[in-house]
């Protein structure tokens, strides 16, 4: 048996991680086990690596691996002789276009403004496109309201060319031509027949006045709007306080306060753009040129039960469980001096009663600067308490602006009254939702009536339904849609749809004529709904060919938003409080997942492996519930412990087998189940150890369990098999299942049993990690307490000397000491090592990164990164460029009482790269640019680089991920026997600028390469132009350094574009103050990680601010996290 | 005891080893010449599905380069011309021509050039002369508008009846002209002229002479070096041999 312990006894004593004693714990944490000092946690952390994430499996396998190489060597070399007669040149074609098509340059993108419809309004977009194929989606610069995207927006493409999408014309589940279905819908839509047509929470001003011509033609038809989670309650409440179809639009850059209640206003209940709030958290300005000036700073408050990310944002947090927000939001109500009452059988504690009335005191002075949110899916008391708030704080009209939307109809609540009453006859569902499986008491009532689903994935409904008919993606469809400011925008398609699928307005336009639109037939003619988008267009600007045309090239037109309404206050607003959860009597909440959201996204791979922005775990949903409810369910020492269980020598699994010292991580990372009981359904699920997470309280995110093959682990399957692709089946459990329609967000009264069973996890938190060091660094606005109060100038200096830096002298190359002669003398010297034109870095701001995976996914999507699937990511092989690390660090030494602080890492582009020293085949290299690249061709897979990488940001291909199918039940492990991957379809998606790479190679972030290089391309033509321009022989033209410098802003890498905080500056060095990137390099708050070890990078980051109020509880420990580590 | 092994057996062993490090030396050295890109493809000269002659247009009738190759200065591909750049001239030039079949079904149209109803347009399937490695990141806009001609890497195209591979375009050729530039580098007005001398360029331009220490009997490699240099340091022309101007 091997020890794989590598460790030696020559450590550098300084190099050792502080804190690792297992009486002490940690302060800062990312996961359980590193809180505890756990001693498996230690022992990986003195490995570096993960089990099976640097080495393969075991030594015997190593063996077999070496002997069966050399095995394949000598026969592939016997074979040569044979082959060598198959040696001639294969031939390649150039098939160039018949006719060229408009715009079409080979080798350069062609970008298209469009949106993407979305529930709390559109994202404005551009979209890249290669050849004509979408491959990267980008948000929309022109649009002022854009900050970036999210990660579901960037994700979105690779929903377009999942091979899993529905194809078909299904009956019943029977295949169907286009000519069957119009003849039988024909036959089944009459004028008299009555119909309900859902569609989604989105707006889209072509579909509305169609609708209105629909209800000509069908005379008893209604309309519905239905998705799972965005909930009643507040749109309830908005039209009783502001009139019928009322909206909030939030302006958050004119907000000095904001205080959130139970709303994840940043990322996943979003109520109107955020990018103003972004704005006012930069402490010198978002363009990095003013003087740091801390009072510029907004503050956040929070009130919520689980983390979200907007709580990992907040300045001031408070942890309570969600039924309970109200009684906190009825005192900060009173305190406002607005009328609120509130009985019932709860009591808020002193601390909570002091957060309550300081929070209420700041947003008092701040009357008129505030903003007051409820979360979407809260109960409607506590939106018209938001409500009576506001009123009170004088805030509509100036931060919030009450304004009328064209959202008109029902709810699935009436949907399924009138189901059951037998008030339709068919329902169409264009919804995005999958309401026989998300929707309580849908797919019972549906029975009542003919079901016709146009949908992009053959899920529950479509299987559910009498005709299925595959819809075409956004990127497919002519549309329109409205940004959450009501700004009207254009759905503009950039492909013919790729399985045929037909478009929303095309569908409408089919029941209004009784004609389907064929987009493979009549391709040569423009769609219906172009027609009726123009008409639509028409009447909202007018009919010049120029608007449309700015249309077109915009996205949006400008001058159309919402109609304001006058704010008119609430009326008097009385609560009953319900009871606050205890010990066998729990909350479940049901939380939107950061993955796959309400269960639409569980096909896309991407997000799927992204790790979730909190938990980090990947492909699997599980119950959170904070370490005290652990402890009470009798799981907290099981998670800590993942008791050993390890297969023996690969033939008989045994509890505590003893010979293995690797057993509760990677692979065999089990987490214990329990069985969750709420409104008399029962759902069995591994429960996690959440820091933050309020008391008896289990939160499950929604969305996953699908479907299940014979190879789930817990034996579910086969269960609903043809509703999964290879990316979501057996993915996680279905909290749905536990959901009724009277508890869509919230249900009390829950028990949990331990079962006893153990599901595998996929985990990233551990993974890479680097432990005990100050790296993600925080300062607050508040001096430090003591004698020696350091105030927030004090504060800021100390940034580059916290932890480690603090004593470690200054970095000094033993080679060419900076300042003496052969330093500068040779850099002059050899020019071609030093770029004059640029020399790129970056800078991350970690005081607006919330950690939400935007360039995470962004940079997969850029650089052709391949997915690896549950079991590779679970031993550490996961291939994300950017790791997103999330601390948790304790506000004084409550373990309950955290803050978190995300850090995202990827190769820092240090200028003395350790990788480099090591590579035998100098295929990591430095440029001139100051890039640290990687030469795939010459890469020879030794992993010398990814040991000596202080950051852990290199990724090995273990496998040829990006050729086999890694979804496919153990499909990597079958070598050439394994399946490929399936259809052609993804590999369409993949950006021609950047080389696919193959098994054994090595590979980290590039700084988007692909991109600068573009750029240098075109900056050459500047010689060209200034030759024209000067008449003459080209031979007396002077061209200099300085004018074939690429300018600030013409480079973004993909993780800043798609960033929506703008926490990401990337540029070049060269332009000096010109530069973003080098602007924040100047402010205080940079540091560069690991500084002591002097490798230099050219990534640094900024340190955190959280600007805590002076008179809260708690304020003193606030943002303290790393200022006295040492 | 009787010897086992005959006589002639002793120097077995050794003729064995002989012929085996002769087969070996053999091997190696067969692999390292004709396995190199200057054996494999230069004069590479397949068979087009239109037999387009270079010569005829571009030299005898002197089209310019980027009328088909229209995308060279603006992309990092030259491209090749779609169907309805060819037919911009033959729908009136060699008509009926059994040569242009293939251009004819590109356009849907029959030997007396009128369309047939709902032919599927196919379009012309060229063969691939000049193909780097799927790692190699060629931009010709970056080239062609720094002074590298088309004829630096791919001959004298505008001569070829038939185009051949010409230049090897191994790794070695990219490094030697990244290394020396101005060997390659001339006026950005003559980079399309295919048929460019630099004495001739020279010829009447004193001053210019003067400027780059051009001396009687130069020859016209030692005219370009000078000439050469002296664009190099005009343009600000420092091209790079690290991994990543081509690997990415």
């Amino acid at each position: 048996m091997s020890n794989r312990k590598t460790n030696l006894p020559g450590r550098l004593p300084e190099n050792k991680p502080q804190h690792l004693n297992k009486q002490d714990g940690s302060k800062i944490w990312r996961s359980l086990g590193e809180k505890e000092g756990e001693e498996g946690f230690q022992d990986a952390l003195d490995r570096e690596f993960l089990d099976g994430a640097a080495q393969m499996e075991t030594e015997e396998e190593r063996e077999m691996s070496r002997r069966s190489f050399v095995k394949l060597m000598g026969a592939s070399s016997a074979l040569a002789g044979v082959g060598l007669a198959a040696c001639s040149r294969p031939e390649k074609l150039i098939v160039p276009f018949a006719e060229s098509p408009e715009w079409s340059i080979p080798g350069k993108p062609v970008y298209y403004a469009t949106s993407m419809p979305q529930a709390g309004g559109a994202a404005s977009l551009v979209v890249t496109t290669h050849e004509n194929r979408p491959t990267k989606i980008e948000p929309n610069k022109r649009y002022d309201e854009n900050g970036g995207t999210d990660s579901f927006v960037q994700a979105s493409v690779l929903d377009m060319y999942d091979p899993a999408r529905s194809r078909d014309i299904l009956n019943g589940g029977v295949k169907r031509s286009r000519e069957e279905l119009v003849k039988a819908l024909g036959e089944m839509l009459q004028a008299g027949t009555r119909v309900g047509v859902v569609v989604g929470e989105d707006e889209s001003p072509t579909r509305s006045r169609l609708f209105k011509e629909l209800k000509v033609k069908y005379g008893a038809a209604k309309f519905y709007t239905y998705e799972p989670l965005t909930g009643e309650a507040r749109k309830q409440a908005n039209a009783e306080a502001f009139g019928a179809g009322a909206d909030i639009t939030t302006d958050f850059s004119k907000a000095k306060v904001v205080l959130s209640l139970d709303s994840d206003f940043l990322e996943l209940d979003k109520q109107g753009p955020v990018s103003g709030f972004y704005k006012n958290r930069f402490v010198e300005g978002a363009e990095y040129d003013k003087k740091a000036n801390a009072k510029a700073m907004n503050r956040l408050y929070i009130v919520e039960g689980n983390f979200s990310l907007t709580g990992g944002m907040a300045d001031h947090r408070l942890r309570i469980a969600p039924s309970q927000v109200v009684a906190v939001a009825a005192k900060i109500a009173q305190a406002c001096g607005a009328s609120v009452t509130a009985s019932g059988d709860y009591k808020l504690s002193d601390n909570e009663t002091l957060w309550a009335t300081e929070c209420a005191n700041d947003l008092k002075a701040n009357a008129g600067k505030s903003i007051v949110l409820a979360g979407t899916r809260q109960t409607k008391e506590l939106q018209s308490i938001c409500i009576a708030i506001n009123t009170a704080l004088n805030n509509y009209g100036k931060t919030l602006k009450p304004v009328i939307t064209e959202k008109t109809g029902g709810n699935m609540e009436s949907l399924v009254k009138s189901l059951n009453a037998k008030e339709l006859d068919a329902v169409i569902l264009m919804t995005p939702a999958n309401p026989v499986y998300d929707a309580p008491g849908f797919a019972d009532a549906a029975k009542n009536a003919k079901l016709i689903h146009l949908g992009l994935r053959r899920d529950a409904t479509a299987h559910a339904a009498d005709w299925h008919i595959p819809s075409a993606h956004y990127l497919e469809s002519w549309g329109d849609t409205r940004t959450a400011t009501g700004t009207y925008s254009v759905v503009q398609p950039m492909i013919l749809p790729l399985y045929n699928g037909v478009s929303e307005l095309d569908f409408i336009n089919f029941l209004l004529s009784g004609k389907l639109f064929d987009s493979a037939a009549d391709g040569g003619e423009s769609s219906p709904s172009y027609d009726a988008v123009r008409k639509t267009f028409t009447g909202l600007a007018n009919d010049s060919e120029n608007s449309w045309m700015k249309l077109l090239r915009d996205g949006f037109w400008k001058k159309s938003t919402y109609a304001a309404v006058a704010p008119r206050g609430g009326g008097a607003v009385s609560v009953i409080v319900p009871k606050a959860p205890s010990a066998g009597n729990y909350e479940v909440v049901f939380t939107t997942d950061g993955s796959v959201y309400d269960g639409r996204y569980a096909n896309n791979a991407w997000l799927q492996e992204a790790p979730d922005p909190i938990s980090k775990v990947c492909w699997d949903n599980v119950a959170m519930v904070s370490p005290a409810t652990a402890r009470e369910m009798g799981v907290y020492d099981t998670i800590l412990k993942l008791q050993p269980k390890a297969k023996v020598y690969g033939i008989f699994t045994a509890e505590n087998a003893g010979v293995d010292p690797i057993t509760n991580e990677g692979k065999n990372h089990a987490n214990p189940m329990v069985s969750v009981s709420v409104n008399g359904k029962e759902l069995e699920v591994p429960v996690m150890v959440a820091f933050g997470h309020a008391d008896h309280v289990i939160s499950i995110a929604l969305g996953y369990g699908h479907g299940y093959d014979k190879n789930d682990e817990l034996g579910r399957g086969p269960l609903n098999q043809d509703h999964v692709s290879h990316v979501s089946v057996n993915r996680g459990f279905n909290a749905y299942s536990i959901r009724t329609a009277e508890t869509t967000y919230l249900a009390s009264g829950a028990t949990a049993k331990k079962t006893g069973r153990k599901y595998h996890l996929a985990m990233t938190q551990e993974h890479h990690a680097m432990y005990g060091r100050a790296l993600a660094r925080e300062i607050s606005t508040l001096p430090t307490e003591g004698d020696h109060g350091k105030d927030y100038a004090a504060q800021t200096a100390g940034v580059k000397k916290q932890g480690m830096d603090s004593h470690a002298p200054e970095n000094i190359s033993l080679y060419k000491p900076k300042g003496s002669k052969t330093w500068h003398e040779e850099a002059q010297a050899n020019k071609h090592l030093f770029d004059e034109r640029q020399q790129w870095a970056m800078t991350i701001d970690l005081n607006n990164c919330t950690g939400c995976n935007a360039c995470l996914v962004a940079c997969q999507a850029e650089n052709n990164i391949p997915v690896v699937g549950k079991q590779q990511v679970a031993m550490g092989r996961e291939m994300h460029w950017i790791r997103m690390d999330r601390y948790f660090s304790a506000i004084g030494d409550d373990e309950n009482n955290v803050e978190m602080i995300p850090q995202p890492v990827a190769c820092q582009h240090c200028e003395s790269a350790p990788c480099e020293t090591v590579c035998p085949v100098n295929a990591t290299v430095h440029s001139e640019d100051g890039l640290n690249t990687m030469a795939y061709n010459r890469c020879i897979g030794t992993r010398y680089c990814a040991n000596n990488c202080p950051y852990k940001a290199r990724r090995f291909n273990f496998f040829d991920y990006n050729k086999r199918n890694p979804l496919i039940h153990k499909n990597l492990y079958k070598g050439p026997l394994g399946k490929k991957a399936v259809g052609e379809a993804p590999s369409l998606q993949k950006n021609p600028n950047v080389t696919v790479r193959m098994r054994g190679v090595m590979e980290k972030c590039t700084y988007c390469v692909q991109r600068i290089q573009s750029v240098k391309g075109k900056v050459k033509a500047r010689l060209t132009e200034k030759a024209n321009a000067a008449g003459g022989s080209s031979v007396d033209v002077k061209i200099t350094d300085k004018e074939l410098r690429p300018k600030e802003g013409s480079v973004r890498t993909a993780c800043q574009d798609a960033c929506p905080t703008g926490a990401i500056n990337f540029g070049n060095m060269m332009l000096g103050k010109d530069a973003r990137v080098m602007r924040a390099r100047d402010s205080e708050r940079n540091y560069s990680l690991l500084n002591y070890i002097g490798t230099i990078p050219r990534t640094t980051y900024l340190a955190r601010v959280k600007n805590p109020n002076a008179k809260m509880p708690d304020a003193q420990l606030i943002g303290r996290a790393t200022i006295n580590m040492h | 005891m009787a010897n086992f092994f005959p006589r002639w057996t002793n120097l077995l062993p050794l003729k064995i080893g002989v012929c085996i490090i002769a087969v070996v030396i053999g091997l190696t050295t067969a692999f390292s010449y004709y396995g190199t890109p200057k054996a494999q493809r230069v004069g590479y000269q397949p068979d087009q599905p239109i037999a387009y002659d270079h010569d005829l247009h571009a030299n005898q009738l002197g089209l310019d380069c980027r009328y088909c190759h229209s995308s060279v200065d603006k992309s990092t591909s030259a491209g090749v011309p779609t169907a309805n750049t060819c037919w911009n001239c033959h729908e009136h030039v060699a008509k009926g021509s059994d040569k242009l079949g293939p251009l004819r079904d590109a356009m849907g149209v029959d030997k007396d050039h009128i369309v047939i109803e709902g032919a599927v347009k196919k379009p012309i399937q060229w063969v691939r002369i000049h193909k780097s490695p799927d790692y190699v990141y060629f931009d010709h806009s970056a080239h062609v508008n720094r002074g590298v001609s088309c004829e630096s890497c791919h001959g004298d195209i505008h001569k070829m009846e038939k185009v051949h591979h010409d230049k090897d375009l191994s790794m070695a050729f990219c490094l030697d002209c990244h290394r020396a530039p101005e060997k390659h580098l001339r006026p950005l007005e003559e980079v399309y002229n295919l048929d460019y001398d630099v004495l001739a360029y020279l010829e009447g331009k004193d001053e210019l002479k003067g400027q780059i220490g051009f001396e009687k009997g130069d020859s016209a490699d030692e005219a370009q070096k000078k000439l050469g240099e002296l664009l190099k340091k005009n343009w600000s022309i420092h091209p790079k041999d690290s991994c990543f101007t081509c690997h990415r």
